[in-house]
């Protein structure tokens, strides 16, 4: 992993790597985590929610654990990217440095275009 | 942060104060390795899956963050059994009560290997 070392550039290169056929985003679209609030087992954190990253990588297709969490087969498949956000847009109070950058795993169906 | 808080999960704390974190490893208890190692049986076989056991613990709800990491896997793994068919409340009770009748269970804690090195 070269994380650490990306982080300390001043803009990172996004990875062009796209196994998932069919999928909405491509790398270096800007999406928008939908402001849902749906009652279950849900894997996009509440915090994120509502905030606007850019596509960094599509990770590829996975049975939908939203769905495997309620003993479903978790078909079809749902495309899992990883976007990146900037910290300061994520947290209001954020203190660090601007460039800071947080990445996390996002199913297509928690994405909109922005 | 703006928006209703309404679902939000148990297990979704990010961003909240943690407070202090107690680092401190206790190890295993007795009991913890045997109901560890029955997660992983179950789990390795696809009787429940991660996603599954990960659901039932953010649903015991207020109680998940009162409770130690193997209490809530082991609740939630209790939960999926019973939910699954596979174990019912009533056989669990009896079984336990015949274990209880039968058998002191050791603290692991006061054993001569364990003892002195921790707490």
């Amino acid at each position: 992993m070269t994380l650490g070392l990306r982080t300390q550039g001043a803009e990172p290169s996004p990875s062009t790597y796209a196994p998932a056929p069919g999928h909405r985003f491509k790398v270096g679209d800007r999406v928008a985590v939908k402001r849902s609030f749906p009652p279950g087992h849900r894997r996009t954190p509440y915090y994120i929610r509502g905030k606007t990253g850019v596509i960094e990588r599509i990770c590829g297709a996975f049975p939908n654990p939203e769905e495997l969490a309620y003993g479903f087969d978790g078909e079809p498949k749902k495309v899992l990217y990883r976007v990146r956000f900037a910290q300061p847009t994520v947290w209001p109070t954020y203190s660090g440095p601007a460039r800071d950058l947080i990445e996390m795993e996002i199913f297509e169906h928690w994405l909109e275009p922005a | 942060m703006s928006g209703t808080a309404s679902n939000r999960s148990a297990a979704d704390i990010g961003g909240d104060d943690a407070g202090p974190v107690d680092t401190l490893d206790r190890g295993m208890k007795f009991w913890e390795r045997q109901a560890n190692a029955l997660r992983s049986v179950v789990q390795r076989n696809q009787i429940v899956l991660v996603d599954e056991l990960r659901r039932a613990a953010e649903d015991l709800g207020d109680l998940y963050a009162k409770l130690e990491y193997f209490e809530r896997t082991t609740l939630a793994l209790r939960a999926l059994l019973i939910e699954k068919g596979l174990v019912t409340e009533e056989e669990l009770a009896a079984r336990m009560a015949e274990i209880r009748a039968r058998f002191d269970v050791p603290d692991e804690m006061e054993s001569p290997i364990k003892k002195g090195k921790s707490r």
